[in-house]
């Protein structure tokens, strides 16, 4: 089986984002960047297949600058065997459909049976590229997916469709889909595993080959909304320290106040 | 001159420091508390490549270099000195003299097992009367056929209790000159049975093995004896010219973890109803912790530089294990003064520290040994010759 995933580099999410002084983007000097959490999980995911089937192979693709070369360096020590990065003048603009649009060139060339994408990116959380990119396509689209695995059936080594698992309220389904699909990614079995010494060594001999995404051919781009104003959430108050000793009374005024005050009984 | 790391060195860094965080730190309080050996954080870091550092890959190791090793020593000391002491006997004491003075057979016997952490291995050279003056030891091994019988006691082992293997140093040859009659062998534990009573009370390394050896006619065949007749004292030597490295990196863990749980705790507590942060004092204590730390890392990366060059580096590496050890002291000292009360308790982890980091100026070489190598080199006399 052929595995292509998309990756995202966003802001490390333990790093605190600061709002840059012209109030409408980050502070780009405080920030450690990282592949998006969702799309570590799909990194998670098609690796959890590559280790239950050594003959599947995964590839991770990454759109934007020359940066996210490290996050392909660190999917690559992970375990994935290729990484390309679609770069150039105007990638890090384009729009959600358009990095589909970009995407899919890739996709099409590179002829995965799955391709997998995070739910939605940690920076912007749009949701939007994933399905958008099964649209390009024209490929089948399985969203909030937990898990997959080749259905049964059919000679060996070829792929007979995509048995999908799919969270929902309360429990998870089973899909079945034809391949190729494109699923988004809920969370993958296990944690994301970290990079072994061995898989750093191994990715420090690979090459990354960059596409520009202008020889992409992916049409002039749409409107693009821009954000107009960025804000931190509001300074959390100070807590209220009870400090009546009578168990019972403080427990009374406590289930009060949360259901009251701060509404969450 | 270049001060940057390499993507991959940044790369090796991010994992040990993410699994310091996640996997070391979190269990680090209990099994101080408890006095546990971390065979759980072992069992991960084995997988990992952890083990292995600049062992070549064709023996099962990383192949990485000196710089990254300091890398990955500094972020499991950061985290926890007690896993940090078992890595740095593992790899600098254990592993890398296998591969410096090992035949091929032993290479390929031990090396594998011992990267990956299947194997645990100790070094055998202190003993109960002999520590720095060690060419006087007093453990002996007689040739008896083609084997020898080893007799004597050792102190102070690392892993000693954990090991499967154990690096010895026992005197075969009385005649000679003390440091010439010396002889090393890779004793197999399963094979040729060696004692190794825990030594119980430790000041820090609590949740560190630390044992004694005990060798009651243990008979060893030739073959297990590393490097040449009358070579041990040299390979003893060389040993901790690798181990000091990587005690040095470790030492700058702690102080760089003095400098985290500061500067956290320095921003959450209030005083006066200011965070104590603001307080001029606090960022002198601060300011010092930064600056020693900074100087030391340096120093333990100038002597991996000459380490990665393949020049002699005993020079280098002792400057940096006696400032990275004297420092750490320090830091943990002043990381409890910021902390104040709540820094005498094991609440927060800085009395760790504080007990952990002591032991740096004491093994692998105490500080004054490591004056007198570094005066010996300035004036051309060995002060214990």
């Amino acid at each position: 089986m052929k595995i292509l995933v998309c990756a995202k580099q966003t802001p490390d999410s333990t790093v605190r984002v600061k709002v840059a002084p012209d109030g409408r983007s980050v502070d780009a000097a405080q920030i450690t960047w990282a592949v998006s959490p969702y799309d570590e999980y799909a990194v998670e995911m098609a690796l959890e297949r590559k280790d239950a089937d050594a003959s599947t192979t995964v590839a991770v693709v990454s759109l934007g600058a020359a940066r996210a070369k490290d996050s392909l360096r660190q999917a690559l020590a992970m375990g994935c065997d290729e990484a390309i990065l679609v770069s150039g003048p105007g990638a890090e603009a384009l729009e959600g459909l358009g990095v589909a649009k970009a995407l899919a060139a890739v996709a099409q060339e590179a002829k995965p049976d799955v391709v997998l994408c995070g739910r939605q990116a940690s920076d912007d959380d749009q949701g939007l590229v994933g399905a958008a990119l099964a649209e390009a396509l024209g490929w089948p689209h399985v969203a909030t997916v937990t898990k997959f695995a080749p259905a049964d059936g059919g000679p060996a080594g070829s792929v007979n469709g995509i048995d999908v698992w799919k969270e929902v309220e309360g429990g998870h389904e089973v899909w079945r889909a034809p391949g190729p699909v494109v699923l988004t990614v809920q969370k993958s079995e296990k944690e994301p595993r970290y990079p072994s010494l061995p898989g750093i060594m191994k990715a420090k001999k690979k090459e990354i080959p960059e596409k520009d995404v202008a020889s992409l051919g992916i049409g002039a781009s749409l409107p693009k909304p821009e954000i107009v104003k960025m804000e931190p959430p509001a300074a959390r108050g100070g807590g209220k320290i009870m400090k009546d000793g009578d168990a019972k009374r403080t427990a009374q005024e406590l289930a009060r106040l949360l259901r009251e005050e701060a509404k969450v009984l | 001159m270049d001060f940057d790391l390499t993507p991959e060195q940044e790369q090796i860094r991010k994992l040990a420091h993410d699994f310091a965080d996640q996997e070391i730190a979190p269990g680090a309080r209990e099994r101080d508390r408890s006095m546990t050996f971390p065979h759980e954080v072992l069992k991960k870091m084995g997988p990992l490549g952890l083990l292995g550092g600049p062992v070549p890959e064709q023996y099962g190791g990383m192949g990485i270099d000196y710089i990254s090793h300091a890398i990955i020593t500094e972020e499991v000391g950061r985290a926890d000195s007690s896993v940090r002491t078992t890595l740095s006997v593992q790899i600098s004491l254990v592993e890398l003299t296998i591969l410096k003075f090992g035949t091929e057979e032993q290479k390929r016997t031990y090396l594998p097992k011992l990267c990956s952490g299947e194997w645990i291995g100790c070094f055998g050279l202190t003993e109960p009367g002999y520590g720095s003056d060690a060419a006087g030891l007093a453990t002996t091994a007689v040739k008896d056929g083609n084997d020898w019988i080893v007799n004597g006691r050792k102190m102070w082992i690392s892993n000693g209790g954990m090991s499967k293997l154990a690096l010895v140093f026992a005197r075969t040859d009385p005649s000679a000159p003390k440091a010439h009659g010396i002889s090393a062998f890779l004793l197999e534990r399963d094979q040729h049975p060696y004692d190794a009573p825990t030594i119980h009370g430790k000041l820090g390394l609590r949740s560190s093995n630390t044992s004694e050896l005990v060798f009651d006619h243990v008979r060893v065949p030739d073959g297990q004896r590393l490097g040449e007749l009358g070579q041990g004292f040299k390979i003893a030597m060389t040993a901790l010219d690798g181990g000091r490295y990587s005690v040095a990196a470790g030492a700058v863990g702690i102080a760089q973890a003095c400098i985290d749980a500061s500067v956290a705790y320095a921003g959450q507590r209030k005083t006066f109803g200011k965070p104590i942060a603001s307080y001029q004092l606090v960022q002198e204590l601060i300011a010092d912790m930064i600056v020693e730390t900074e100087a030391a890392r340096l120093l333990v990366y100038k002597a991996g530089h000459e380490k990665n060059a393949g020049r002699p580096s005993t020079r280098a590496t002792s400057i940096a294990k006696l400032y990275a050890a004297e420092i750490a002291s320090r830091c943990a000292d002043r990381a409890i003064q910021v902390h104040g009360g709540y820094g005498f308790s094991d609440e927060f982890p800085v009395e760790r520290y504080y007990r952990d980091a002591r032991v740096n100026r004491l093994y692998e070489g105490t500080s004054q040994i490591q004056k007198l190598i570094i005066g010996r080199f300035a004036t051309g006399i060995d002060a214990i010759a």
